[in-house]
């Protein structure tokens, strides 16, 4: 699990903490004397949202500003602009920056290596995914050493920065960009680009990265992360905070947007397929879940619980669908999962739509049992699947009779 | 990559080590490895040391405190060459570290089950393996099984490995442990077994990659297809097929990539590495790199005969685009490459529901979409008619219940006996009424039930001094026991002979009324036909006598029928039977148990079972009474068929002891010191002296 911080939060407290030259900048909201000041100082500045879209999401929303009215409207606009779908936390506007080279450079964990490696591209400034490859320079790092100054060099030099006093510069830049990368628990970070003046000046002017959740120093970053206006959605979060709250047993969902299947889903994998098959035969699931891992019947139970809260209403169909389990406790998942249904129906009446179950694993036909009693208890319709049958066929099955159950329930709701 | 083989990873002989294994996972998983193939030499855990995990059937696991202990107390030929890690995601660098440095060269592998390790950790623990010479599977792997040594690390195959791995060809490499299961039972339906099931597990650095395993595949003798079940993320299929393109040896793959359907979506998928980071890493581009590479287009199942045109001898593979395809694609490969069957195809892939009630909604869908319900298959059918079909009792689920009780509870002020508070029932109950509820989880629905029930309790205080049990009560006086020891003494000289004949009758009577229509135990115009009952119980157990006697062993007698004491006469009572008998009838109360005794001890004297009619002991009337509250509980599924069973004998222990503390407290006031010792002079040796 990755979570992801914007520029901003380095402005404020990384780039000073880890000694990494900024450019100066001021937040919205913000004194109009103090942008007139800060123009005045800098000539011109960049008024930027400060929100987590993914890639170049932002880059249309950035404009350049040296006129102080002209820039108080734009923190404004640009504050309540909706970028990629993401509602920004507020505006901020950076100085203007010279540069005669733009590098890019990224610190990221590498699947190749299988250990953090820096990449160095002196054509920055622009979409990294437009550079070619061979414009790129790619190392690998001794996760326990890290980068020194050396090796950064010889990356530059290999980019196309000789030696010389600017290249010495951005590589002490870089191993702090290290410092930070290793000290915070970061799993990616990207500063795109370094603008660079011939007469020396080094300064990052732009930033994005991500931190590993599971490492230990994210915990203790020693300031609260900032919290961006979200458009996950009360079920979402809900399940979020949850998952994040034990490791025993996945609480995974990602809203899908449908409006139909009602998935609870098992195993990382047999999850992908089955979302993939529902969605390839028109099932329209709500969310994709994955509550494998063997969850204790607590944690099964109110992971329930929160699904059938939320979305359990508006569903035509219940999927609970898996593979041939290794190590969870079908029993104990099924007696939690009942358990949930029947509270659900006890406090909000009877809600009669079909049950498709496809599961393997311990303790099967104990769970098969108790699912059984209880769907006959509340008048649920049902078809249940062993092992025998392949979860794509089940899956391709559910989503065919979702689609009839909607129909009859006049249409898709 | 340090093995040469897969066999290198796992094989017979293999001594395997794990952390953390008092764990609630770690203790269950390995207790089934080790009933599987016993390769678990030991196990460590901070605080546990000294303990051991027993294992039904299989050679108990000892348990350390800390890996270094652990080596040093092994001889060296039990040392460990596998390690399975189990710890906590912030303890796994520690452990591993902690075996790597201590393990005296015999340490080959580990495997790191454990989720949620952080990217920082994974790389130094790859670091590490790279300086130890030791392999690393992980992090998050589920483990791998050898299927013709028989063995395994991890949970492959779950608690049944032999029902999906059987022995064959097809090596199963997955990033999802449970896809690795999956995919060996589909690969059933298509003849082939599996050489080696392997789970790299899917977090964002996989240490053991594919381009290291797919060479040993390739390599393998056993081996004569490999199966992938590959997710985005990483680019370790096209360094794989790289690899494999420098060598020389070659056989196909067959290959299911899922995940394509989240690149038009922001999403994350179930594993914490199944996400597009890069060029090549996405599901579609590895589609299309496995599409050129085979040089065959993704399998079309409606289409087949084309595959077998278009593949040479000697193909590299096939894609399919749904899971249910590698059956049908497996089979192609197999025909194309010439390779044999490992054995007779089991059925093919169908929807096949095991149950089936759509009700109203069946009549508006069209008929495809009712299914008819298929056999069930083995070993699943046996158990869906002991758990599904069975017509009484309720199937409960089980949990870890160290810290947790249906049956009571204490919120700090209030104690709580099913819910229902102890100070409540104090002032409106009785204590036989309560004990019924503790044991029952519900209020008995009459009130004569637990008349009855204090009648069955009295009855079983006591039959005089020289019962066991009360000799048990006598015996820890003379020795000058305390109270409870005394009362521990009576309990402990109670067992199945003496007071535990009423499990056996209630399993007797469970047996013989769960196919009837009964209800209301207590209504007789509802009764079955009570007399064809006894007729056939009778000519079943004259049968099963006949057949011991010729066969020279011990028959299984009636339970509760006759009694030691009560047996002189040609139609025999036992007084406290008779005592509850009477106050029923009194009360006119009907009790169809208590009736089918009565009829059976008639009965078996009548059809020549029996010479004469014996008494239905007071256990029979103290099983009726309880089987007769039970019973509208187990058809209503409110508890189980074994709390049905175990009641009886119960009762007798609540009562029993009782009579035992009685015992106890008169000899201890009256008896003299140890004067329940037998005199040496009055033992008889029955043995022959040796010196």
């Amino acid at each position: 699990m990755s979570a992801q911080i914007g520029e901003l939060i380095f402005l404020e407290v990384l780039a000073a903490r880890f000694k990494i030259p900024t450019p100066d900048f001021v937040v919205e909201p913000v004194r109009q004397s103090d942008v007139k000041q800060k123009l005045a100082a800098w000539g011109s500045g960049i008024v930027k949202p400060d929100v987590l879209a993914g890639k170049r999401g932002k880059a249309g929303v950035v404009r350049e500003v040296s006129d102080c009215h002209k820039a108080m409207t734009l923190l404004k606009k640009v504050a309540a602009k909706v970028v990629s779908g993401q509602q920004p936390r507020t505006a901020y506007m950076v100085q203007t920056v010279p540069a005669d080279v733009e590098v890019f450079s990224a610190i990221t964990y590498n699947s190749r290596y299988l250990a953090p490696s820096l990449t160095v591209s002196t054509k920055g400034g622009v979409d990294i995914e437009s550079v070619s490859e061979a414009d790129k320079v790619t190392v690998p790092l001794n996760v326990f050493r890290g980068l020194n100054a050396y090796q950064a060099s010889q990356a530059l030099v290999k980019a196309g920065l000789p030696e010389g006093k600017l290249n010495s510069k951005l590589a002490l830049c870089l191993v702090k960009q290290w410092d930070m990368f290793s000290a915070t628990g970061m799993q990616s970070c990207e500063i795109n680009p370094w603008r660079v003046t011939r007469a020396g000046s080094v300064c990052a002017c732009d930033f994005k990265g991500t931190f590993d959740q599971n490492n230990i120093k994210f915990k203790d970053l020693g300031f609260e992360l900032p919290e961006y206006p979200t458009s996950v959605d009360a079920f979402e979060e809900e399940m979020n905070a949850w998952a994040a709250a034990s490791h025993q047993g996945q609480a995974h969902v990602a809203d899908l947007g449908g409006n139909t299947i009602l998935p609870m889903l098992f195993g990382g994998g047999a999850s992908t397929i089955a979302i993939e098959t529902l969605a390839q035969a028109g099932g329209d699931p709500m969310f994709l879940s994955d509550f494998g891992g063997n969850p204790p019947y607590e944690r099964m139970k109110k992971t329930a619980e929160i699904c059938l809260r939320h979305k359990f209403a508006d569903a035509s169909l219940l999927l609970i669908l898996g593979g041939k389990a290794n190590n969870t406790q079908i029993d104990i998942t099924f007696a939690a999962i009942a358990d949930a249904l029947q509270e659900w129906v006890d406090e909000h009446g009877p809600h009669p739509i079909p049950v498709v179950i496809g599961r393997g694993g311990p303790g099967l036909v104990q769970g098969f049992a108790v699912m059984k009693k209880t769907l006959e208890n509340l008048g649920m319709p049902y078809v249940f699947f062993g092992p025998d049958t392949p979860i794509t066929l089940v899956a391709a099955y559910a989503a065919r009779l979702a689609k009839q159950c909607a129909k009859a329930n006049g249409g898709a709701k | 990559m340090i093995a040469r083989s897969l066999s290198g990873l796992l094989k017979k002989g293999d001594r395997v080590a794990v952390s953390n294994i008092t764990g609630r996972e770690a203790s269950k998983v390995s207790t089934i490895s080790q009933q599987y193939c016993g390769n678990i030499v030991a196990g460590w855990a901070l605080g546990k040391a000294g303990s051991r995990i027993e294992v039904a059937g299989g050679k108990s696991i000892p348990v350390y405190g800390q890996f270094d202990e652990m080596i040093t107390q092994l001889p060296e030929k039990r040392r460990p060459t596998k390690v399975i890690v189990y710890s906590p995601p912030d303890a796994v660098y520690g452990d591993v570290k902690e075996a790597l440095e201590n393990h005296r060269g015999s340490v080959r592998t580990v495997f790191v089950i454990t989720e949620n390790v952080s990217i920082e950790v994974t790389s130094k623990l790859r670091r590490l393996a790279d300086t130890e010479g030791v392999d690393i599977l992980g992090c998050n792997t589920l483990g791998v099984i050898n299927v013709h040594d028989k063995v395994r690390v991890g949970a492959v195959g779950g608690d049944s490995p032999s029902e999906t791995f059987r022995k064959g060809s097809a090596c199963v490499i997955s990033n999802s442990g449970n896809m690795v299961n999956t995919i060996a039972s589909y690969l059933q339906s298509a003849g082939l077994g599996v050489s080696y099931g392997i789970s790299t597990g899917k977090d964002v650095n996989i240490l053991t990659p594919l381009k290291d395993l797919l060479p040993l595949a390739m390599r393998d003798k056993r081996t004569s297809m490999v199966v992938l079940y590959v997710e985005p993320g990483g680019v370790y299929e096209a360094e794989a097929i790289e690899a494999i393109q420098k060598a020389r040896t070659t056989k196909p793959i067959l290959v299911y990539v899922a995940g394509e359907f989240a690149e038009s979506m922001n999403i994350s998928l179930g594993h914490a590495g199944a996400v597009v980071d890069g060029v090549g890493s996405s599901a579609s581009a590895k589609k299309a790199l496995f599409d050129e590479y085979f040089e065959v287009p993704v399998f079309d199942a409606d289409d087949r005969r084309k595959y077998s045109k278009r593949m040479s001898s000697h193909p590299r593979g096939l894609r399919v685009n749904a899971l249910h395809d590698l059956v049908p694609a497996a089979t192609a490969l197999m025909a194309a490459a010439k390779i044999k069957r490992d054995f007779a195809p089991l059925r093919p892939l169908a929807l096949r529901p095991w149950f089936v009630e759509l009700g109203a909604l069946a009549e508006v869908l069209p008929r495809d979409l009712v299914p008819y319900v298929a056999d069930i298959p083995k070993p699943y059918g046996k158990l869906v008619k002991h758990y599904v079909t069975s017509s009484i009792g309720r199937v409960t689920s089980r949990q870890p219940m160290r810290d947790a009780s249906h049956a009571s509870s204490n919120d700090g002020a209030t104690p709580r006996v099913y819910g229902r508070s102890l100070t409540g029932l104090m002032k409106t109950s009785s204590f036989v009424e309560t004990v019924l509820l503790y044991w029952l989880g519900q209020p008995v629905k009459h009130a004569f039930e637990a008349r009855l029930f204090d009648m069955s309790l009295m009855a079983a205080l006591t039959n005089g001094p020289g019962t066991i049990s009360a000799q048990g009560a006598k015996l820890s006086a003379s020795a000058g026991n305390a109270p409870n020891t005394a009362m521990m003494a009576t309990l402990g000289s109670i067992g199945t002979v003496h007071g535990g004949n009423g499990a056996k009758a209630a399993r007797m009577l469970i047996k013989v009324f769960r196919d009837t229509d009964l209800v209301d135990p207590y209504d007789s115009s509802a009764a079955p036909d009570l007399d064809a009952l006894v007729s056939e119980f009778v000519k079943q157990f004259k049968e099963r006598k006949k057949i011991a006697k010729e066969a020279g062993v011990a028959y299984e007698k009636v339970p509760c029928l006759g009694h030691p004491v009560f047996n002189t006469e040609a139609v025999n009572y036992d007084p406290r039977e008779r005592v509850i008998d009477e106050v029923m009838r009194e009360e006119k109360l009907y009790n169809v148990f208590l009736d089918f005794y009565h009829r059976l001890a008639r009965g078996m004297m009548e059809q020549h079972a029996t010479s004469k009619v014996h008494a239905v002991n007071v256990d029979a009337a103290l099983t009726c009474v309880l089987m007769g509250i039970a019973w509208p509980l187990l058809v209503d599924k409110k508890i189980t068929v074994e709390r049905a069973i175990d009641l009886p004998f119960l009762a007798f222990a609540l009562g029993r002891v009782a009579g035992g503390a009685g015992e106890y407290l008169d000899h201890r006031d009256s008896g003299t010191a140890m004067d329940m010792r037998v005199p040496v002079n009055e033992c008889r040796f029955l043995g022959r002296d040796q010196d």
